[in-house]
């Protein structure tokens, strides 16, 4: 059973093909991350206009990387949302003309499921119930995957996501878009201590996240040193900055799991790739004896696999989605 | 030999079977913002009525705007990934010669217009041909009074058609325009598939990735730019492409 996924919620035109739930056949991403480059964050009518460009070599190249032809395919996943209106637009309507094309099930998948439901392909089947944070450009999430493969949200960013708050800060110390690794490089030359930045609603019993107070205490700090004439080392202001961020999303997605008696914890999206990230999650699960699971960084970033694998699961539970189907730019995690 | 026609490029969801001469079947929604939603179902709905398999199809017409972006994607990757799939040449085109090819009998000079929003319109100016139109200038987008103008500059009354005339009725009522009602306000994709099938004859059609939207505006980059500028790190330029 093969499925090809489609993924345009952001800025990655993304298309996967995965065969009988778990096994990973192809996953080809065409980033735009030059075209948003100059703009230091994501233009979605920009993004929507690349979508177009790239749809269809896209799915050329994940069809011929998996060594299949369109024929071949038993049903076509798209991500219709969470994301941007515009840019989920493209990738549904081209899913559409491929299921219709072929007479094949449609199938609507939800980003942020799929961000940990991909997991599967490289860990085998994921034995929920777990935890898992989701965090990336477009959303910084803490959910539940209880034991029947339903989903709850815990808590979100009541602000920034945390791969904006990364972009905001890189861009105001003079770092280029995308800031999350441009950060991540420069942090590990600093003191993630040399500066007290805010852990915002650390201690708030929720598990929502806040970033804008750590964003404008960083600025005002970096404010109040220019106008004192001094230099700031910018790798000590980046360490800093990046510990409080990961801090923040460590300590409530682990007490997360320990207030919901889950030792699984899935740690998902884009800015997973953060090594701090990474290592802090690592060290902290390690000692609480959960199990931790990472996807590797081409299947954390926004891809067409976690979509394929999503709408795996979605067929074989019987979910398929009608001619009808529409893009929800603000999409809950329910069901 | 049967045409598949779709136009999404106005506030209006059109879809078609065009067999030779004659329409098979067709599906309209005018209302707005529903294409992404309502173009498959309208596919569907031709293809069921009139009995026809998608197999049968042997082209792929697609409106390429100008108009609403997002609502011209829409049509536009639908047909480029149906028509890949199926292997099926297309023929992509202007809204506003199909808008003027919907009233080809007039003998007086016919100008096209679609509501660009934002206070402007897009339109091209065009005169009835042997078997259709001929468009005589550029696509142009602009103000309503700075089209008010050209219209007047013409010497001899103009048929104004399009949802231009919807949005901009009072100034475009100039001496020399007769304004059409909203029977020719939208671009219709069984308009669209007749206008194309000659092309489909004579094989003048492209391949399906060749589809590309007809924009006539640059992407809004510089909305909400002042705002994030405030930071560092300079305001940047907008792209050239
Ligand atoms: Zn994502």
């Amino acid at each position: 059973m093969l499925v090809l996924g489609i993924e345009t919620s952001c800025d990655e035109t993304a298309v996967g093909v995965v065969e009988d739930r778990l096994t990973l056949r192809s996953n080809v991403i065409a980033s735009q991350t030059e075209l948003h480059a100059p703009f230091g964050g994501v233009v979605p009518e920009v993004a929507a206009r690349a979508h177009l460009d790239q749809l269809l070599p896209t799915i050329d190249t994940a069809l011929v990387q998996a060594g299949v032809h369109l024929s071949d395919i038993d049903a076509i996943a798209v991500t219709s949302g969470p994301g941007l209106v515009g840019a989920l637009l493209v990738g549904v309507a081209g899913a559409k003309g491929l299921a219709l094309a072929h007479d094949v099930p449609l199938l609507g998948v939800n980003h942020l499921r799929a961000h940990v439901e991909v997991a599967q392909l490289e860990v085998g089947e994921l034995e929920p119930p777990l935890v898992a944070l989701v965090v990336s450009g477009g959303h910084t999430s803490i959910v539940v995957m209880d034991e029947d493969g339903s989903f709850r949200q815990l808590g979100s960013t009541i602000d920034d996501a945390a791969g904006e708050a990364f972009d905001k800060i890189a861009r105001f110390i003079g770092l280029p878009f995308p800031g999350g690794p441009e950060i991540d490089k420069l942090a590990r030359d600093g003191d993630p201590k040399a500066f007290a930045f805010p852990r915002a609603m650390l201690h708030d019993g929720t598990y929502d996240l806040s970033m804008s107070g750590l964003k404008t205490a960083v600025i005002r700090d970096l404010r109040r040193m220019e106008a004192a004439g001094e230099e700031p080392d910018l790798a000590d202001v980046a360490a800093s900055f990046q510990e409080a961020i990961v801090d923040v999303q460590v300590v409530k997605t682990l007490r997360a799991a320990a207030d919901e008696g889950l030792d699984q914890v899935v740690l998902a999206g884009g800015v997973a790739a953060n090594s701090r990230l990474r290592s802090r999650f690592a060290a902290e699960c390690e000692s609480n004896g959960q199990r931790l699971i990472v996807p590797s960084i081409p299947l954390c970033t926004d891809n067409g696999a976690m979509v394929a694998a999503s709408g795996a699961n979605l067929l074989a539970a019987g979910f398929t989605a009608t001619d009808d189907l529409d893009v929800d730019p603000n999409m809950a995690l329910a069901g | 030999m049967l045409i598949l026609g779709l136009e999404t490029s106005t506030a209006r969801t059109s879809v078609a079977l065009v067999e030779q001469d004659h329409v098979l079947a067709s599906a309209s929604l005018s209302k707005p913002r529903m294409h992404g939603r309502y173009l498959l179902p309208a596919i569907r709905f031709c293809l069921d009525q009139a009995g026809v398999d998608v197999d049968r199809i042997h082209g792929v017409a697609v409106g390429l705007g100008p108009g609403l972006f997002t609502g011209l994607r829409v049509g536009i990757a639908t047909a480029q990934t149906f028509a890949a799939a199926r292997q099926l040449p297309t023929v992509g085109l202007c809204g506003l010669d199909v808008l003027a090819f919907q009233v080809r009998y007039s003998r007086r000079p016919i100008c096209a217009t679609i509501d660009a929003r934002r206070g402007e319109l897009f339109w091209a100016f065009y005169r009835s041909s042997p078997g259709g139109v001929q468009r005589e200038t550029d696509l142009t987008v602009g103000r309503a009074d700075e089209l008010a103008a050209e219209i007047d500059a013409q010497g001899e009354e103009v048929l104004v058609v399009g949802d231009g005339v919807l949005a901009y009725h009072e100034q475009l009522d100039v001496p020399r325009a007769e304004l059409a009602g909203p029977d020719v306000a939208w671009p219709d994709a069984a308009d669209l598939a007749e206008l194309a099938l000659p092309r489909f004859v004579r094989e003048e059609t492209v391949r399906p990735e060749q589809l590309l939207p007809i924009y006539l505006r640059q992407a809004d980059v510089l909305i909400g730019w002042e705002q994030r500028g405030r930071l560092r790190g300079g305001v940047p330029q907008a792209p050239t492409a």
